[in-house]
């Protein structure tokens, strides 16, 4: 089992009141496997993605990532389990214009402490059928183009758990469809887990299974795989 | 239409600088900062120099014209004045110095006719000296100290001590000659009328000028030493001036899509460029009046330090209180804004180009920036060649104007190379960084290197003020280092006997020559030079005239000639003939050459009078005195001066003679007498001393601009993290620790230092090559031997870099503290 939320809870103080953005989430995400969260916005996808990548801990209920339950975990340890377990995408691609493509890869090797770091990051950038555009700029690239980037950059330490926030938001469909695909090849080729947030229903059906969210809590899951 | 405008403009442009009152704060203090130093040292030298009136000058009054004469002007000169059939009104008058022996302090003695001032008898004290009507007072006066009684306060009289004309003659021992005739002339005849007619009473050796003449001369020697003054503190503006730009350019840089909204709505481009050169108006007078608040309080350190310099280097006379008048807050207030406009023009230009639909990412403009390298490293190489030539025209009316056009271009110079220079440099360090396996050493250089057009003018303003430190050093250094090895040379005699009276550039008081023959006949002594100095105007501007033995100086002494000839055959012309020696000073202000011949009034009535013409035999190094030296054999001044008071003795001891030995031997000589007896080491010691103080000035105002530099740096760094915190929380969700992000942070900023300070330290070399060269050779004429004052710039640029690492401090904490999933997800 590589993720395991256990009646995963979240609360925020706002303005003096208390908000409950997650109630009782319990979701596994095992090695090879693509789970998709789907739900409207505000339904709490963002936040449970943040708990699943060790970016904040839950108020009530565990987080496992590959064993390891986060809230039991110091600064240091944390920022290690990201390093090593987490890769995350983003809606907005979160690439640095100032970098480009091939150093916008390496960025987490970097961090690691790895100085070794072109080979890596230019076979993450093959696996994503980039590698033609590393001396480009980021600026230089479509959104489609930006986003492959940035799932090579989230998989060039070979995280065993990938998190991916709306990934397709800022695409049109056709280029959504084929980036949902490559998250789908992440699954199966490289044997990741795949938690996937989206509100696109279509594009979720690749997944293993969908989880809906409705107001922070799991409205349904359903086994795609087993249909 | 204007109050709609007026809205918008609070909206749009005052809003977003209240949003970040940390960084409109520094943006503000670094313009104020820059102005405080310009307005400093203007009301400085105002107070200590450029409101001038020769301390001895006191209760002039209104004077026509002024009668004086080298070595004093017979009474004779008054009778005949008096005896013309005209209703002049004439004033004699003994300026000299005495010393208030409880504070040591120095203040214009000055012997008046009381009768024709109708103001009684007696010793009457200035308004500004702290004595009462009745007090006694104990005043050295000569070399001895008298117990006299306050009759009297006279108003506008300053600090000096007054007293009537018989009086004054006896206590300072006078044989009856004057310092100076004050004549008022009728309104009958045109002054050129009254010149004519005087000049035609007066003998010739006595000297005939329009009143204040004095006052006129001290101001245009003081003059090229204002303005050198005034161009450094002119750097800290400079500074600041760099870092308005970088606060418009990266604000310009963050709102292009707000412009390009407003453009969309209907803003046009000259409303967008108004808007934001009305913005940098607003910083500018709020900078300009931070600066007049700190540059009255700066004012009053400063006119210590100015008013020692003036002391050491020029005249005798006590700083004015410092005025801050109208005018002068008007112009800290238009330079505030200029400096800030200026500095904003090219953002504003840039941000008034922004089109409607604005779809340039920033990486682009980055990347643009970076392709506009190699047009800018020409222009530099240009401003280079401009700066080289500039700095070979001469001085423009003794002013050093194209030094100062040439140290503009090479500051611009430097300016438009940095983008080469910190893509070369940021490149180097990440292959370094890499090697050594510094992660966020990486990153930092990476991320500068991206940021091409911040860090170039961050690097440019940093550089710049890290440039003035290390030429400033540079220059003080090699001038301190020249002027130990000059004293080696010239000081080599064991003991050395003057007036116990503080000492003055245009003080010499004379003593008993009595005491040099006492002290040439004891056993202990193998030599005596008696030097005798007198202050004297030449082509307008103050001089001295000494004489030395100069049979004794050439056995004993040693003095180096710019034309390199031994000094014993130059020394051995003086003997014979009128032949004088003048000081490198003096002749690059007079623009005498060797083998030139000056003209002099030397002799009065009723010895002879008449105007020597003096062939000068060679020109020789001294760092004494900006005001020049002219020299000759102390037995041909007699003959024209016979008064054989010495104002300095030298004594050489005999050979083996320990130097305690030898000073017991003077000293029982000048016993009860107020002379000083110091040995060679302490007069070397106090020579560097008022050196020090010389230059403290200057080392005041290189900390104020390398102080507004890390204060731009620390904003700088303060704006980047905010701007750069949506990357601050990638990197933490790409697996970077809060360490990290800190590290980072302070890497850029050691980075930051490290570039400012190689470029700092180039342009801070050429800068000093051009100070010592050119500016300080056409402003003062003195010859420095350039010198690496390697521990001094070792300290200096430590303290910068180590300044440089603590302003990236809080903007590092602000990094780590930022929530990573908020600004994550901030649009």
């Amino acid at each position: 089992m590589i993720l395991a939320l256990r009646n995963a809870g979240k609360e925020y103080i706002t303005d003096g009141s208390r908000v409950e953005a997650l109630r009782d989430v319990s979701i596994e995400a095992r090695a090879g496997e693509m789970v998709a969260i789907v739900g409207r916005s505000g339904c709490g996808k963002s936040t449970l993605l943040h708990l699943a990548g060790a970016m904040d801990f839950p108020t009530s209920g565990t987080v496992t990532i590959d064993g390891r339950i986060t809230s039991d975990l110091a600064d240091a340890a944390l920022t290690r389990l990201r390093r090593e377990k987490v890769g995350f995408v983003f809606q907005s691609f979160q690439l640095l214009n100032t970098l480009s493509v091939v150093e916008n890869v390496e960025l987490p090797l970097l961090l690691a402490g790895v100085f070794h770091t072109r080979d890596a990051a230019m076979e993450r950038l093959r696996w994503v059928e980039m590698e033609s555009y590393a001396a480009r700029m980021p600026w230089q690239l479509s959104g489609g183009q930006q986003q492959r980037v940035a799932i090579a950059r989230a998989l060039v330490a070979s995280p065993p758990l990938l998190l991916a926030d709306e990934p397709t938001g800022n695409l049109d469909s056709a280029t959504g469809d084929t980036i949902f695909a490559l998250l789908r090849r992440i699954a199966d080729e490289r044997g990741g887990a795949v938690l996937v947030a989206t509100h696109n229903r279509e594009a979720a059906a690749i997944a293993d299974r969908i989880v809906l969210l409705r107001d922070g809590e799991v409205a349904e899951i359903q086994d795609v795989r087993g249909r | 239409m204007f109050a709609a405008g007026s809205r918008v403009f609070f909206r749009l442009m005052i809003r977003p600088l209240a949003r970040e009152p940390l960084r409109t704060a520094v943006t503000i203090l670094a313009i104020g900062l820059g102005v405080s130093a310009v307005l400093a040292i203007e009301l400085a030298g105002d107070a200590a120099a450029g409101s001038f009136q020769s301390s001895v000058e006191t209760l002039a009054g209104d004077a026509d014209f002024e009668v004086t004469a080298i070595g004093g002007i017979p009474p004779e000169v008054l009778t005949s004045l008096a005896m013309l059939p005209y209703p002049l009104r004439l004033r004699p008058r003994i300026e000299d110095y005495a010393v208030v022996a409880a504070t040591n302090r120095v203040v214009p003695f000055v012997g008046v006719d009381m009768l024709s001032d109708a103001q009684g008898d007696g010793i009457r004290a200035g308004d500004r000296s702290s004595f009462k009507d009745g007090d006694r007072v104990r005043l050295q006066i000569g070399d001895q100290v008298h117990d006299l009684k306050v009759r009297g306060v006279i108003r506008h009289g300053g600090e000096a001590i007054v007293t009537d004309l018989a009086p004054a003659t006896r206590l300072l021992g006078r044989d009856g000659k004057l310092d100076r005739i004050l004549i008022q002339t009728p309104t009958t005849r045109s002054p050129d009328e009254w010149e004519q007619i005087l000049r035609n009473a007066l003998p010739a050796g006595v000297l005939l000028a329009r009143g204040g003449a004095q006052t006129s001369e001290n101001r245009k020697m003081l003059a090229a030493f204002r303005w050198n003054l005034r161009a450094l503190s002119y750097i800290a503006l400079v500074v600041g001036a760099f870092l308005i730009y970088n606060t418009m350019s990266v604000a310009v840089v963050r709102r292009r899509a707000e412009i390009a909204v407003a453009r969309g709505l209907g803003a046009t481009r000259s409303g967008v460029l108004l808007a934001f050169l009305g913005q940098a108006v607003l910083l500018g007078l709020a900078g300009a009046g931070v600066g007049i608040l700190l540059g009255r309080g700066l004012a009053e350190g400063a006119v210590k330090l100015v008013g020692a310099t003036v002391q050491s280097l020029y005249v005798s006379s006590q700083p004015s209180p410092i005025h801050l008048a109208l005018p002068m807050a008007a112009l800290a207030l238009l330079l505030g804004c200029a400096a800030a406009m200026v500095s904003a023009l090219a953002p504003a230009l840039e941000a008034s180009r922004v089109p409607p639909i604005e779809g340039m990412a920033s990486g682009r403009r980055e990347y643009d920036a970076a392709g506009r390298r190699a047009g800018q490293l020409i222009a530099a190489a240009v401003a280079g060649c401009l700066a080289y030539l500039a700095s070979r025209v001469g001085p423009v009316e003794g002013k050093p104007l194209w030094g100062y056009v040439s140290a503009a271009l090479l500051v611009a110079a430097s300016a438009l190379a940095m983008p080469a220079l910190v893509t070369v440099a940021a490149r180097v360090s990440a292959i370094l960084a890499r090697r050594l396996r510094l992660t966020e050493a990486l990153l930092a250089a990476r991320s500068l290197a991206a940021s091409l057009r911040r860090t170039s003018v961050l690097t440019a303003a940093l550089s710049t003020a890290i440039a003035m430190m290390v030429a400033v050093g540079i220059m003080v250094g090699s001038f301190r280092q020249t002027v130990i090895l000059w004293l080696e040379d010239r000081l080599r005699a064991d003991l050395y006997l003057r007036d116990a009276a503080p000492a003055g550039v245009d003080r010499h008081p004379p003593m008993p020559p009595e005491l040099a023959d006492c002290i040439a006949q004891l056993p202990e002594v193998a030599a005596v030079d008696r030097f005798r100095a007198y202050q004297i105007s030449y082509q307008g501007m103050p001089a001295t005239l000494g004489a030395g033995d100069m049979n004794v100086v050439a056995r004993y002494g040693e003095r180096a000639f710019l034309s390199g000839a031994p000094p014993a055959g130059v020394l051995a012309q003086l003997r014979h003939g009128d032949n004088v020696i003048v000081s490198e000073p003096f002749a690059s202000k007079h623009h005498v050459q060797r083998g030139d011949t000056i003209t002099l009034p030397l002799g009065t009535l009723p010895l002879g009078a008449r105007n020597v013409r003096l062939h000068v035999v060679d020109i020789y190094y001294d760092y004494s005195s900006e005001r020049g030296f002219v020299i000759m054999d102390r037995a041909r001044l007699l003959r024209y001066l016979p008064d054989p008071a010495p104002s300095n003795v030298a004594v050489y001891l005999k050979p083996g003679v320990p130097i305690e030995q030898g000073r017991r031997a003077v000293e029982s000589v000048i016993a009860g007498r107020r002379i000083l007896a110091l040995t060679n080491r302490s007069l070397r010691t106090e020579a560097m001393r008022v050196f020090d103080r010389t230059f403290a000035i200057t080392y005041g105002l290189e900390a104020v601009a390398v102080l507004v530099a890390v204060m731009g740096v620390a904003g700088a760094l303060v704006a980047l993290v905010i701007d750069r915190r949506r990357e601050m929380g990638l990197l933490r969700f790409l697996g970077g620790a809060q360490t990290q992000v800190r590290r980072l942070i302070l890497f850029e900023a050691g980075l930051l230092g490290l570039f400012s300070m190689a470029a700092g330290i180039v342009l801070g070399v050429l800068l000093s090559r051009l100070l010592i060269f050119v500016i300080n050779k056409q402003s003062f004429g003195w010859t420095i031997q350039f010198h690496w004052p390697v521990a001094v710039l070792l300290i200096g640029l430590g303290i910068v870099y180590g300044a440089t690492l603590l302003a990236g401090l809080y903007p590092a904490r602000i990094a780590t503290r930022l929530n990573p999933i908020e600004v994550i997800h901030e649009e």
